[in-house]
């Protein structure tokens, strides 16, 4: 029993939202309505989960007294007056975010905002850090999708286009740079001739290219975006939808169990 | 230079800073402000919860004697909460089938209906485009850049030979695009960053 | 160490401190420089435009505090073209946190174009269950929110919400989208029921959505600060978002040239290696 009715539960329910999409008639677009309009109310819930454990842990970290207990004891200090604020004023005004609610004008727009905000705002410095750490021309897939990035970042910010030369010329100088290191440690003379033919087409073909991406380096950004990119991301996703596919059919069926343990 | 005086503006710079003394080293205002943020979120999925749902969607109703109407999510809803109490925790794990049997269905429909026939829809273009060569070279890119990733991913197959030469164009669009997703990535957070160096310079400082 | 090795090792906090002094010092010299707007902007502002005035519009605000500085002032920009033509707005949101944010924003631009709650606008508020909520809407709007707005006022005595059902009533929906929602949106909305839908969306979400552009699931891609600012262009109300590109584009050109810094090093090291 313990195990059968939620199984019987998530195939009933499953199945019925698929069937209503193939026949959107009576009686299946009414149980389809029924089941959603459920569904959104329990959904609710699901993210309440989890929450028990969190403070559960602090607690338990203040009754120890372990290391760190005062911001164990913030957590669920922050924890009560946000939910006892918050019950306070929404009920005084008839909603937390009510325009006139003190919980809104004052504890969310200038505690929960900038802490939020913030958080995520240093994620800038790492992301700038690792671009100078981590992101090297390794190999030729590696180059690629640094010089797309590159693009990317130029073509869609004023002046772009301007930096782009400098850029591009560094660039090249760098791959020429790293030819004359093979140049001298090769000893094949043909090897050599092919490297030195190598940076001669390099050149000739940045010449043209600087010129044509300083006036076009925005319709360039676009064209990457709407067409190569958008086709890969396209392949990955149908890749996905497969998978997300066959998951929740395995789900539906009873063979994934694993949101039962 | 106008500094703030409002004491709330006070409040967001200080957690605004000690947020971003984290960069220097981990110290006592960061791991304050992230109790707070922590503490204060978890409350939010409380408020939210009561707010958005339950009061509109069960509270009301009951309240002008409708139960019935409610009967079955409302016992879901207890059955889900029935997690907090040890004894009868599995209780809630009809309330969690549900939800996850009704994700499943609204994924089949959402990735068969909404992704995999428009895509596919939109994958069939024409390989030759009279008198229009640009679309005609666009639309090679999109098919057989489209093809080529997916035969990438396809890993029921050794990527030797044609096969192995189609996955090798695949990479150079999969890095394209990753690429693509990178500098994006970087701009998204760049803008993050700006938004508070506003906050600072403008609301609390009054320098612009 | 040679000056290459060490241009492949310098500190982490004094590359923050650059980043740092980068990001501020454009901003307070107001620098300002002019951009055209990107097609698919261009594109999302026509459409708008092209709708009948007086033509309900919904406001999806798929978004929180975090991505802030990119959606809200494309919002506020976007709230000004739909104010100023007389658009019906009605917002909502996916996230819960959102709504707050979204109010924030319509209430400000309602008040300069004198606009008023439950004739011009309104707040719907927000609802679990994401792709059901997409689906129940397709159905029955009002009832989805049961026939309230958030703060439990019946919608029934709105005349911004007159004559509204469903998708078939609703002129454009523009998501602003931080997360997977805008996925939802052209899944659900627009696969099944034909809803016509533009979406914002935070530069790190923008590249996933250009799929259903390009399938004609979705009108066109607004994709971060960039977006914002050529919206605020195209609105003629220069805010936020085009005083912070400039900065923008001194820390991408400050990102590239520590992307070059670390290469350099990259391959002297190499070559000291190899050698």
């Amino acid at each position: 029993m313990k195990r059968e009715i939620p199984l019987l539960i998530s195939f009933i329910a499953g199945t019925l939202i698929v069937i209503s999409l193939f026949v959107p008639h009576p009686p299946f677009n009414k149980m389809e309505e029924t089941l959603n309009s459920w569904y959104i109310i329990v959904s609710g819930f699901t993210f309440i989960l989890g929450i028990d454990s969190l403070l559960l842990y602090n607690w338990d970290k203040i009754r120890r007294k372990s290391k760190d207990w005062p911001f164990a004891l913030t957590v669920i200090l922050s924890f009560v007056v946000t939910l006892v604020w918050g019950i306070v004023s929404g009920v005084r005004t008839g909603h937390i975010f009510s325009t006139n609610s003190t919980f809104r004008n004052y504890f969310y727009l200038y505690i929960y905002v900038p802490l939020q905000a913030t958080m995520f705002a240093i994620l800038s410095f790492f992301i700038a850090s690792a671009a100078y750490r981590a992101f090297r021309a390794r190999s030729l897939n590696a180059t690629l999708l640094l010089i797309t990035a590159s693009i990317i970042m130029l073509g869609r910010v004023p002046l772009g286009n301007a930096v782009l030369i400098p850029v591009l010329w560094i660039a090249v100088l760098l791959i020429a740079w790293v030819v004359l290191l093979e140049i001298k440690a090769t000893t094949s003379a043909s090897t050599r001739v092919g490297y030195i033919l190598m940076l001669i087409l390099m050149v000739v073909i940045a010449v043209p290219l600087t010129k044509f991406l300083y006036g076009n380096l925005s319709a360039a950004t676009d064209w990457i975006m709407d067409i190569p990119q958008m086709a890969a991301k396209r392949g990955i996703m149908l890749g996905l939808a497969l998978g997300g596919i066959a998951v929740s059919l395995r789900i539906i069926l009873g063979i994934e169990r694993s949101y039962m343990s | 230079m106008h500094l703030s005086t409002s004491i709330w503006v006070w409040v967001a710079a200080f957690f605004t800073l000690a947020i971003f003394s984290f960069l220097y080293k981990d110290n006592p205002f960061y791991k304050f402000a992230e109790s707070v943020f922590v503490g204060s979120s978890a409350a939010f999925a409380f408020l939210n919860l009561w707010f958005f749902d339950v009061k509109p969607k069960l509270w009301d109703p009951i309240a002008s004697g409708n139960i019935l109407a409610v009967i079955v999510p409302l016992i879901l809803s207890i059955l889900m909460l029935t997690r907090f109490i040890p004894q009868i925790k599995w209780l809630s794990r009809w309330a969690i089938a549900f939800a996850v049997g009704m994700g499943a269905g609204l994924g089949i429909v959402g990735m068969l209906n909404g992704y995999l026939v428009p895509q596919l829809k939109g994958t069939f273009l024409p390989l030759w485009v009279s008198g229009d060569l640009a679309t005609t070279v666009n639309n090679w890119f999109l098919v057989f850049g489209t093809v080529f990733t997916i035969t990438y991913f396809y890993f029921s197959k050794p990527i030797k030979g044609k096969f192995g030469a189609a996955a090798k164009v695949g990479i150079v669009f999969i890095m394209v695009a990753f690429g693509a997703s990178f500098g994006y990535t970087i701009m998204a957070r760049v803008s993050l960053l700006i938004g508070r160096i506003y906050f600072l310079l403008h609301s609390w400082l009054g320098l612009i | 160490m040679n000056i290459f090795e060490s241009m492949s090792k310098i500190d982490r906090r004094i590359i923050y401190l650059i980043l740092f002094i980068v990001a501020t010092v454009p901003f307070l010299f107001k620098v300002e420089i002019p951009m055209k707007p990107t097609s698919d902007v261009v594109e999302a502002y026509n459409f708008i435009n092209s709708l009948p005035e007086g033509s309900a519009v919904i406001i999806s605000a798929d978004y929180d505090a975090s991505s802030m500085p990119e959606l809200q002032p494309m919002l506020t920009a976007i709230l000004r073209q739909l104010f100023s033509r007389n658009m019906r707005v009605l917002v909502m949101s996916h996230w819960a946190l959102g709504v707050p944010l979204a109010q924030k924003a319509v209430e400000e631009v309602a008040r300069e174009y004198g606009k008023k709650y439950g004739v011009d606008y309104v707040v719907l508020g927000y609802r679990p269950g994401l792709q059901a909520v997409m689906v129940s809407m397709g159905k029955d709007i009002p009832k989805t929110f049961d026939n309230v707005d958030y703060k439990n006022r019946p919608l029934k005595d709105m005349p911004v919400m007159q004559g509204i059902k469903n998708y078939d009533d609703i002129g454009v929906i523009i998501g602003f989208e931080a997360g997977s929602v805008g996925d939802f949106w052209a899944q659900f909305a627009n696969a099944r029921y034909g809803a016509r839908i533009i979406l914002g969306s935070t530069a790190v979400v923008a590249p996933d959505l250009y799929p259903y552009k390009q399938a004609g699931q979705i009108i066109a891609v607004l994709g971060g600060l960039r977006a914002a600012a050529d919206y605020e262009n195209l609105v003629h109300h220069k805010g936020t978002a085009t005083y912070g590109m400039t900065t923008q584009a001194f820390v991408h050109f400050l990102i590239i040239a520590f992307i070059i810094l670390g290469n350099i090093g990259y391959i002297a090291t190499q070559r000291k290696r190899r050698s």
